[in-house]
C-alpha cells in the first residue's frame, strides 16, 4: 500500500510541473491566478499522502485544513483586488 | 476604504463560515501540545478570518462590531497576560517564567502545573497576535489615513 | 485486501483521472473562462473524490471524521472562489473566445 501512495504523489508532483507552465506563460494576470488556485488544491492532497506514507495522519490533517483555508482566502483577496482596477479605493 | 462587493453569494458565504473558522482557530491554540498549533499559529488563522470579513462587507461595517479601541485592547490584553504569568512566578520565588511555582497556588501536580502554564501564555499570544495583524492590515488597505478619517 | 482498501484504491485513481483531465484542460483551452471551467469543477471534484477514498481507508476514527469536515469545506469554498474570480474577470473587461467566422 505504501508504494502505491508514493505512485500517485509522484504523479500528483508531475502534474504540478505542468501546471507550472501556466503560472509562467499565462498571458495576463488572471490566468496565473487561476492556475495557483489549482497548484493549491494539488498540495492539499499531497501533503495528506505524505501524511499516510509515514504512518502519522494525525498530524498532517490540521495542517492541510488550515491550508485549504489560506488559499480561498487567498484567492478571494486576489480577485477583490483586481475588480477595484489595482486600487482598493 | 476597501468597499462593499455588491455580490450576494460572497458575502453570504463569509458571513456562514467566519464563525466556524473561529472555533477552529480555538481548537489549534489549545491543542499546541499534541498537534502542530500553537500560539502564534491560531493567532494567525484569527486575524485571518477578520481579514476575510473585512474584504467581503468592507472596512466600515466591520469596523461598527471591531472598533479601533477594542483593537488596541485585545493586543494590550495579550502582552499582559504573557507577562503576568511571568511576573507571578517571579512573586512566587522563582525565576522568570518558572511554571513549577504555580504548583504553590493551583494545588496541583508538578507536572500539570508546567502544562496549564504553557497553555495559559499561549492564549496570551494568540490575542495579541490576532489583534496586530487586524490593525496592520487596516492601516495598510487605507493607506495610513485611517486617523484622520476618525477626526473629521 | 478487504473491500474497503480497494473501494479506496478505486475512489483514488478516479480522483487521479480527474486531475489528469483538469491540467490538460487548463493547458489547451484557448480562453480564461473557458480554462476557469476546467479547474474550478475538475479539481473540486477530483479533491472530493480522494477525501472519500481517504476516509474509506481510514474507518470511522476522529481522523476520518476530520477529513469529512475538510471535505465539506471545500465543497462550499471552491465554487465560491472560482465564482469571485470569473465575476473580477468580466468587470474587468476580459473579451471570452469567439469562433472565427469561415471568410468565403
Amino acid at each position: 500500500m505504501d508504494t502505491f501512495f508514493v505512485v500517485i504523489g509522484m504523479g500528483l508532483c508531475i502534474l504540478v510541473l505542468f501546471v507550472l507552465y501556466r503560472v509562467v506563460y499565462g498571458p495576463g494576470v488572471f490566468n496565473r491566478v487561476a492556475a495557483l488556485s489549482a497548484i493549491g488544491n494539488k498540495t492539499l492532497i499531497i501533503l495528506l499522502i505524505m501524511g499516510f506514507v509515514y504512518h502519522r495522519v494525525e498530524m498532517f490533517i490540521d495542517i492541510s485544513m488550515v491550508y485549504a483555508l489560506l488559499n480561498f482566502i487567498g484567492t478571494i483577496a486576489a480577485s477583490k483586488y483586481l475588480e477595484m482596477e489595482g486600487s482598493i479605493s | 476604504m476597501i468597499q462593499i462587493s455588491d455580490d450576494i453569494i460572497i458575502k453570504t458565504l463569509a458571513r456562514v463560515l467566519v464563525p466556524f473558522i473561529l472555533l477552529y482557530a480555538l481548537y489549534v491554540i489549545m491543542h499546541g501540545h499534541h498537534s502542530p498549533g500553537g500560539g502564534f499559529q491560531g493567532g494567525v488563522i484569527l486575524g485571518a478570518s477578520l481579514v476575510l470579513l473585512v474584504i467581503t462587507h468592507g472596512l466600515k461595517d466591520t469596523q461598527k462590531r471591531i472598533s479601533e479601541k477594542s483593537v488596541a485592547i485585545f493586543s494590550s490584553l495579550g502582552v499582559l497576560i504573557y507577562a503576568g504569568i511571568g511576573v507571578l512566578c517571579l512573586i512566587l520565588l522563582g525565576n522568570f517564567l518558572d511554571y513549577s511555582k504555580l504548583a504553590i497556588l493551583l494545588n496541583v501536580p508538578l507536572a500539570q502545573a508546567r502544562s496549564l502554564g504553557i497553555l495559559g501564555v499561549e492564549i496570551g499570544v494568540g490575542l495579541a497576535v490576532m489583534a496586530v495583524m487586524f490593525s496592520i492590515f487596516c492601516n495598510i488597505a487605507t493607506g495610513g489615513k485611517q486617523a484622520e478619517e476618525d477626526n473629521d | 485486501m478487504s473491500i474497503t482498501t480497494v473501494l479506496a484504491v478505486l475512489f483514488m485513481v478516479g480522483g487521479l483521472f480527474f486531475f489528469t483531465t483538469a491540467t490538460i484542460g487548463l493547458l489547451r483551452f484557448p480562453d480564461f473562462f473557458t480554462r476557469l471551467h476546467a479547474t474550478g469543477k475538475g479539481d473540486t471534484l477530483a479533491v472530493l473524490l480522494f477525501l472519500v477514498g481517504f476516509c474509506f481507508y481510514e474507518g470511522f476514527t476522529l481522523t476520518g471524521l476530520k477529513i469529512v469536515f475538510i471535505a465539506v469545506f471545500m465543497f462550499l469554498a471552491q465554487p465560491t472562489a472560482t465564482h469571485a474570480l470569473s465575476r473580477a474577470g468580466l468587470r474587468c473587461g476580459v473579451k471570452p473566445w469567439m469562433k472565427k467566422e469561415d471568410k468565403k
